[in-house]
């Protein structure tokens, strides 16, 4: 079972880290058609992992209701809403019709997710307005820094500013272009040697806790 | 007789007409295209002084043994050269200055590999035209692209520095890290949270298990909870991923165990609510409005929910700590939270926290590999300066090196 | 006279959040109800995206990528109108697709308006693939065979033989191609396993939150350019001599910045005068 769960995983890792890393610097169409297969591959489970995901959320809330936990009543309204919008997507067969009429699914599409979505996102207009009303002092030379440059980009950045004041377009093309990809570069080459230094140690079986359960050195 | 004046005058103004009739290219060849996957030839030629835009060279193919020529390009002849940074040093197919032309496989004129194809080169300015000798090519596909065998001595570099950076934690587990400002703070916030009775909130962001900032999340989630289960506060940790979620119930309880305290873990602190990025917002808002946790943490990679979330933690008046790797949440988090730890000092708290040699080994070693990136950074921009100021290529034997050809 | 100035400050600073939020509410939809239409400044990075494409020849293979989902709509749908529009303009044959499946109706429905405003036919000039999972690996095969990644458009219809696709066998036979992204699954994966191996130009459009991230892509070459937010979708809109709901967006825009502003300085000016008082908080 520890060969299932452990050494057989971390020997599937490994060689196939190993290709396909390699598969990177082989031109050879041998190594195009094997990186195909494995893509092809890649989307399969991809699309496993939808089913996967819709199973825990069953699940979770199904535990949920026969607990009758707290807030269960909203569990029983999200299998409802689940149940309806796949009946009514089946029985749809897609969002518009052959002649381009909207369907009942293409119906809860418009009328429901897209403006529940659009409201969730827009809440962040007003939250940045308070946060920036509470945050953005001069307490420190370096956070005066910060509220001046700001400033001037929300100048530079709307027609308004550009108007008022012509200089802060340029001012804010030179931040955006010279000091904030300075930066963002710096913070990208940190975070990527992270990201190269994670697939090595799980290459290398060094890194082990993408399998689950506890410590296992 | 040609006076001197008018000669001299000509040779000013009239360079063109003196030019001469249009000559067979020099040095043509066929080879197969280098580092590639087949299906392509290249072309090869000395570049002529005589080379301009009137003139125009064509080039004309046929599969071997001849079948009849058809017109593949045609272009000027004062174009396709090889310049500077075209190709690496150590694979230089053409020389530089030397006209070089890539002929992949098209619906016009296939090219299979292993079969041979004869090419010609007409040069044609007015009614003149010269053709070349023929050459005869064979295309055929590579094992090794050697324009990036620069990028595979990094990366296998950059493995031996980072497995020898991990053996060498495992000797020293106490080698120097740098004290982490938000770290101070975690105490302080636990700390907090027990005096008020109230809970204390923790988030793994939205990434899986295989995202190197979900996996210093919960290296930083069992620390707080050690600490937590001292105190025996409680501990809430709503997740977005199941499989984060069955990684983090085991690192919670091994946790108490650890602190003594395993009577203390609660099963359901750690819970799923859903992977849809707003609902999962949504629910965590209103744990917050209606538990009022007095520390909330958010560890991990963010999306546009960061600042609903901080916004909505800064509104109940918690302490809040956030660690992430996602710069584009970065300035929400700075505003809204007391601390943040930014990029890398998120890994870096794990491997101080923890001092698991594979964690602090790994900082280690990208700590070097870094400090080698700036040392190129700064010699290569003074190299690349100095070739320009000196009007030199030399520089570029170095500076090759680093290049990312394609 | 001071002390009372003190309270006021006080009271200002622990203003009720509601109250920011109804000046926020005001300043974005008073302009929207009488816009005053400013002038709109044109940047390199939005204006390289619009050189390339005019001078991309006719029926050309233009890829448009919908990489977000409802939530990005108000920032990235006018970008992908204004793009879709200058690319019909120019008889380029489009082909559009995503990786956020929540995206897919909207991707559709965009694509389709526009296509039936400037009398383009689905299949013959334009055809929108879908969603199909795998991210970067649905990358990879596009760059491998179009047709296996893709074997029928959103439709239904078998894209082999689509005369919108004639000629073309993989990412390597598009022209140019425009990841607009929210987020993750978006431009840099695009570059990675799009660009990089298979050679075509790309470009992106981003929400006005990960744009400044992708400044050390555009400043090395990796997309040709790039469109930020509203003001990007609003610039291109106005190099394309047609404008849109990103123009008509910008004064919104401009008041809502220009109350924040005054909200911060105001902040400031409250924050110093009481920072004489020792021991009350601020």
């Amino acid at each position: 079972m520890i060969f299932l769960k452990r050494q057989l995983p971390l020997a599937i890792t490994f060689v196939m880290g190993v290709v396909f890393a390699l598969q990177y610097y082989i031109p050879h169409p041998v190594s195009e058609e094997a990186i195909t297969k494995v893509s092809d591959w890649m989307k399969i489970i991809s699309g496993f992992a939808l089913v996967l995901g819709i199973a825990s959320v069953f699940h979770v809330h199904a535990v949920k209701i026969r607990r009758q936990a707290p807030g269960w009543g909203y569990s029983g309204v999200l299998f409802a809403a689940i149940v309806i919008t796949m009946g009514v997507g089946f029985w749809s067969g897609g969002e518009s019709k052959a002649d381009g009429a909207q369907t009942a699914f293409g119906w809860l599409y418009d009328y429901t997710m897209v403006p529940l979505q659009g409201t969730m996102f827009s809440i962040l207009a007003f939250f940045i307005a308070s946060a920036a009303y509470r945050a953005f002092r001069a307490r420190s030379p370096e956070a005066s820094v910060l509220l001046v440059s700001a400033v001037v980009v929300m100048m530079g950045r709307v027609p308004l500013g550009q108007f008022l004041a012509p200089w802060t377009w340029d001012v804010t093309q030179w931040l955006l272009n010279v000091l904030n990809s300075a930066v963002r570069r710096a913070i990208l080459i940190g975070v990527s040697m992270g990201s190269v230094g994670l697939s090595l140690k799980i290459i290398l079986g060094k890194e082990r806790s993408y399998l689950g359960g506890g410590k296992d050195q | 007789m040609i006076p001197a004046s008018l000669l001299f005058f000509l040779l000013l103004i009239g360079e063109p007409v003196f030019a001469g009739p249009p000559t067979s290219p020099e040095g043509f060849r066929v080879l197969d295209t280098p580092n590639d996957a087949g299906k392509s030839l290249s072309l090869a030629w000395k570049a002529s002084p005589s080379d301009s835009k009137d003139r125009t060279v064509q080039v004309w193919a046929a599969k071997s043994p001849p079948a009849a020529f058809q017109k593949v390009a045609e272009f000027p002849s004062n174009t396709r050269y090889v310049k500077t940074g075209d190709f690496p040093w150590w694979v230089q197919p053409a020389g530089k200055g030397d006209h070089y032309v890539k002929l992949p496989s098209s619906q016009a004129f296939p090219i299979e590999d292993g079969k041979p194809y004869t090419v010609k080169l007409l040069t044609h300015e007015g009614t003149q035209d010269v053709w070349s000798e023929a050459a005869e090519g064979v295309s055929a596909p590579n094992y090794f692209n050697l324009v990036q065998v620069n990028n595979l001595v990094f990366v296998l570099a950059f493995t031996g520095v980072l497995l020898g950076s991990i053996a060498a934690a495992r000797r020293n587990p106490h080698i120097y890290l740098r004290r982490i400002a938000g770290l101070d703070a975690v105490e302080e916030a636990i700390g907090r949270s027990t005096e008020m009775g109230r809970p204390i909130l923790y988030l793994t962001g939205s990434g899986g298990m295989s995202d190197v900032s979900t996996i210093a999340a919960t290296v930083i989630l069992g620390q707080v909870a050690k600490k937590v289960a001292h105190y025996e506060t409680t501990l809430k940790v709503p997740h977005r991923d199941p499989i984060v979620m069955a990684v983090c119930q085991e690192i919670v309880k091994e946790a108490y165990v650890e602190a003594g305290r395993p009577d203390a873990f609660k099963e359901d602190t750690n819970f799923f609510i859903t992977d849809d990025q707003f609902s999962y917002t949504a629910a965590v808002d209103g744990i917050m409005l209606r538990e009022k946790p007095a520390a909330n943490f958010f560890m991990g990679s963010y999306f546009a929910e960061s600042l609903l979330l901080t916004e909505t933690g800064a509104s109940t008046g918690a302490i809040q700590i956030a660690g992430t790797d996602s710069d584009h949440q970065l300035p929400f988090f700075v505003t809204t939270c007391d601390y943040t730890l930014i990029g890398e000092e998120l890994y870096a708290a794990s491997a101080y926290l923890s001092r698991e040699p594979v964690l602090v080994g790994t900082l280690r070693g990208q700590d070097i590999s870094k400090a080698f990136i700036m040392s190129v950074l700064v010699i290569g921009t003074a190299l690349a300066t100095a070739g320009v100021m000196l009007q030199t290529d030399a520089f570029n034997y170095a500076l090759d090196l680093f290049r990312d050809f394609k | 006279m001071k002390g009372a100035l003190k309270d006021f400050a006080r009271r200002m600073i622990a203003i009720d959040r509601r109250i920011i939020f109804l000046l926020i509410a005001a300043a974005t939809l008073l302009p929207l109800l009488n816009p005053f239409g400013l002038p709109i400044k044109v940047s390199p990075e939005v204006k390289a995206v619009y050189d390339y494409m005019d001078a991309l020849p006719e029926r050309s293979v233009f890829l448009l990528s919908f990489d977000f989902d409802p939530s990005s709509k108000p920032e990235l749908e006018p970008q992908a109108v204004a793009l879709l529009r200058h690319a019909f303009r120019k008889n380029l044959r489009v082909i559009a697709m995503t990786h956020w499946i929540t995206g897919t109706g909207l991707a559709d429905g965009v694509v389709a308006q526009v296509a039936a405003e400037t009398g383009k036919e689905r299949g013959k000039d334009y055809v929108f693939l879908g969603w199909a999972p795998g991210g970067y690996a649905l990358i990879i095969s596009m760059g491998q065979d179009l047709y296996k990644a893709f074997p029928s458009d959103y439709s239904k219809t078998p894209t082999l033989g689509m005369p919108v696709l004639e000629g073309v066998r993989n990412l390597r036979d598009v022209n140019y191609m425009v990841s607009l992204a929210a987020g993750g699954a978006g431009i840099e994966m695009w570059y990675v396993f799009g660009k990089d191996k298979y050679r075509f130009e790309m470009a992106g459009g981003a929400t006005g939150v990960i744009a400044p991230g992708l400044y050390p892509f555009l400043r090395s070459g990796q997309i040709n350019g790039l469109i930020g937010g509203l003001q990007g979708a609003a610039e291109y809109e106005t190099l394309i001599g047609r404008k849109g709901m990103a123009v008509a967006g910008m004064d919104a825009q401009s008041a809502t910045h220009f109350v924040i502003i005054v909200l911060v300085v105001l902040c400031n000016v409250f924050y110093f005068t009481l920072r004489g008082d020792k021991g009350k908080p601020v």
